[in-house]
């Protein structure tokens, strides 16, 4: 038998880049082999160590959900010497990848419930995987909302792609509510004066006061910092969905993403989660039984 | 079917059964090491061997995930990484420790489970592991983790029962050594197994330091915002020296450097501690444990769980002996407990 350093990863060209804002770069990656691409079976919440040579490797969500289309998306934000390096590269260029990696959304556990997709900054990239899976597979998921919290036209990710389920999603009954924090915003204060049931000022735990009562049936997916899942959590006890109803993916420092390293342990004693193999995906039951989760 | 498993070696015939041993490949075995420390070392004669040591500073996990490696090289004109060339030297470890072999037991959890750790993987299979009972010195406390006695992990263990050694066999390796030696390995005496149980039951009884496990977990947990944390915070060096020595610790950082061509390099991986500031900082500049009093519980709920479904402690004591700032394992744990203020 032929062993394979679970740490080696696989060269993917970059296809296509797009600026988004000044800080996050949208990367579509193919992998060299196609071989490496069959085998490359992933759900939304999983993430990949994505590495430049000479420089290293950062853990990046994916955003998307798996289709037949080979590429695979990313949202790469500008934050450290990585993903500094990524943002150099250009289309043609070399990268290497490692995983899938983590357990991902149980998109399957979700079928036949309301979905509400609750999304701050860069968090919205997992939930864009999320929301691209439960409209691949329409029919077999409830209704669905979206709540975008961001602090001013410029920094929102996705626009195009959200704008488009604000003004059109009812029709495929997909409800988006946003909200913004800069006051001054031209672009969302059109949109509020628009909508004004579905776009307000503040941040994103605000929205909850514009949404429908939500029931039992009700799944809230987060993406985005702790601090909006302590706040999102309360907003949703409110509502009734039960804790374990709530996923939510974390961040942590992850060198090998396989359970090794150590980087990204959190909790205590009593319940101890690596977030790269146990996670990224949690629920708050767990944010509440694992301390210094959230 | 007890008489296969296990027989008797005279302690006359330890030179030659470590003639044997070299025969296996290249022995590691405890050494004097300065004043007061022991080593495992390469060595070529029984001579130097000190069976009879206390502990080592590093552990046997030194011998299957290296303080520092090379995991790949890179090319970056050919855009290429290659696995560097393992070694196939055959190794035996020769006198370990029942706390070591339970913490080589646990690393094999972890890097041969459900990823495989190639390196760990080849490293283990070409290692013959000969273990050897010892007696408590003022640290140990591995009777409270449940790691003062070893059942696998290793190919042979000797217990010292007094003019000979109780040999067990541990595995088809340690059977094939025994079998290919009956001059050197002979039947139990009529009293040899008294003896063991009398040898045994006086080292249990020899503990000078104790913790008990049942509970810690929670009693860990009820104690997250404890004033026992930024106490130890305060004292701790952050030097990172109890990971170093500890033998179930396994943290590990990878680094990419590169050559001064700029096209070759290799990725390193090496040992880390969740001491230092930077282990749960990410790119951006959030760092998950930013204080010291959250790096120390985060290492002392670490070690209390049972997250590989075993403790992450076998109460060798090395974090408490060879801590620079006297901070002791089980004081903080007692403390924990509301045994002690």
């Amino acid at each position: 038998m032929i062993k394979i350093n679970p740490l080696m990863p696989v060269k993917a060209k970059i296809t296509e880049i797009q600026k988004m804002t000044d800080i996050e770069k949208f990367v579509t990656i193919n992998f060299q082999d196609p071989t490496d691409q069959t085998k490359f079976k992933y759900m939304p919440g999983q993430f990949i160590k994505l590495g430049v040579m000479g420089v290293g490797e950062a853990p990046i969500s994916i955003c998307t959900a798996q289709t037949e289309k080979t590429g695979l998306e990313l949202c790469i934000r500008n934050a450290g010497r990585v993903t500094n390096a990524i943002h150099k590269l250009e289309v043609g260029d070399s990268v290497w990848v490692r995983g899938p990696y983590g357990n991902g959304f149980p998109m399957e556990d979700f079928v036949g419930k309301d979905l509400l997709l609750v999304a701050g900054g860069l968090g919205v990239a997992p939930i864009r995987g999320v929301l691209q899976y439960a409209l691949n597979n329409r029919e077999r998921f409830g209704k669905i909302c979206l709540l975008y919290g961001v602090r001013n036209y410029d920094l929102m990710l996705y626009r195009d792609e959200i704008l488009e389920h604000f003004k059109h999603g009812d029709s495929y009954d997909v409800k988006t509510y946003l909200s913004y924090e800069d006051e001054t915003d031209k672009v969302f204060m059109g949109l509020q004066q628009d909508m004004n049931d579905r776009c307000i000022h503040g941040l994103v735990t605000k929205l909850f006061g514009l949404l429908d009562p939500q029931d039992a049936n009700t799944v809230a997916i987060l993406g985005g910092p702790p601090i909006m899942y302590r706040f999102t959590a309360m907003e949703l006890d409110k509502l009734g969905v039960p804790p374990e109803q709530i996923f939510m993916t974390l961040e942590r420092r992850m060198r090998c993403g396989v359970g090794q390293c150590g980087h990204c342990l959190v909790g205590t004693g009593k319940s101890i989660k690596y977030v790269c193999k146990d996670g990224p995906v949690f629920t708050q039951w767990d944010a509440i039984n694992t301390k210094g989760m959230i | 079917m007890t008489a296969l498993l296990l027989k008797v070696l005279g302690k006359d015939k330890l030179p030659r059964f470590f003639d044997i041993l070299k025969n296996h490949g290249s022995v590691f075995a405890p050494v004097k090491h300065g004043e007061k420390n022991h080593s495992f070392q390469k060595v070529d004669s029984m001579e130097k061997v000190e069976l009879n040591y206390n502990r080592t500073m590093i552990s046997p996990k030194k011998m299957f995930i290296a303080p520092e490696e090379t995991i790949f090289t890179f090319d970056k004109k050919k855009e290429i990484y290659i696995e560097p060339e393992e070694s196939s030297e055959k190794l035996v470890m020769f006198g370990v420790h029942p706390c070591d072999l339970h913490a080589l037991n646990l690393l094999a959890k972890v890097f041969l489970e459900e990823f495989t750790d190639t390196l760990y993987s080849s490293r283990r299979d070409r290692t013959l592991i000969v273990g050897i009972s010892c007696s408590p010195d003022d640290f140990c406390f591995c009777k409270s983790t449940g790691t003062s006695f070893a059942s696998e992990g290793f190919e042979l263990f000797l217990h010292d029962i007094g003019e000979k050694y109780l040999v067990r066999v541990g595995s088809p390796k340690g059977l094939r050594i025994i079998s290919e030696n009956p001059d050197l390995f002979t039947e139990l005496g009529d009293n040899d197994l008294d003896q063991f149980k009398a040898v045994e039951n006086e080292r249990m009884n020899s503990f000078k330091k104790s913790i008990e496990m049942a509970g810690l977990q929670d009693m860990l947990d009820l104690s997250y915002d404890s004033q026992i944390w930024k106490e130890y915070g305060d004292r701790c060096l952050g030097c990172g020296s109890c990971n170093m020595v500890c033998p179930r610790c396994r943290c590990y950082d990878v680094q990419d450097n590169i050559d001064l061509n700029l096209t070759t390099g290799e990725r390193v991986r090496r040992w880390y501690s969740c001491m230092l500031q930077d282990h749960g900082l990410v790119a951006g500049g959030h760092n998950f444990r930013p204080s010291a009093y959250e790096r120390i519980r985060n290492r002392f709920n670490c070690k209390g769980s049972l997250r590989e479904d075993m403790p992450n402690c076998v109460g060798c004591g090395r974090c408490s002996v060879y801590c620079p700032a006297d901070i002791d394992f089980l004081e903080i744990m007692s403390k924990i407990r509301g045994e002690s203020q």
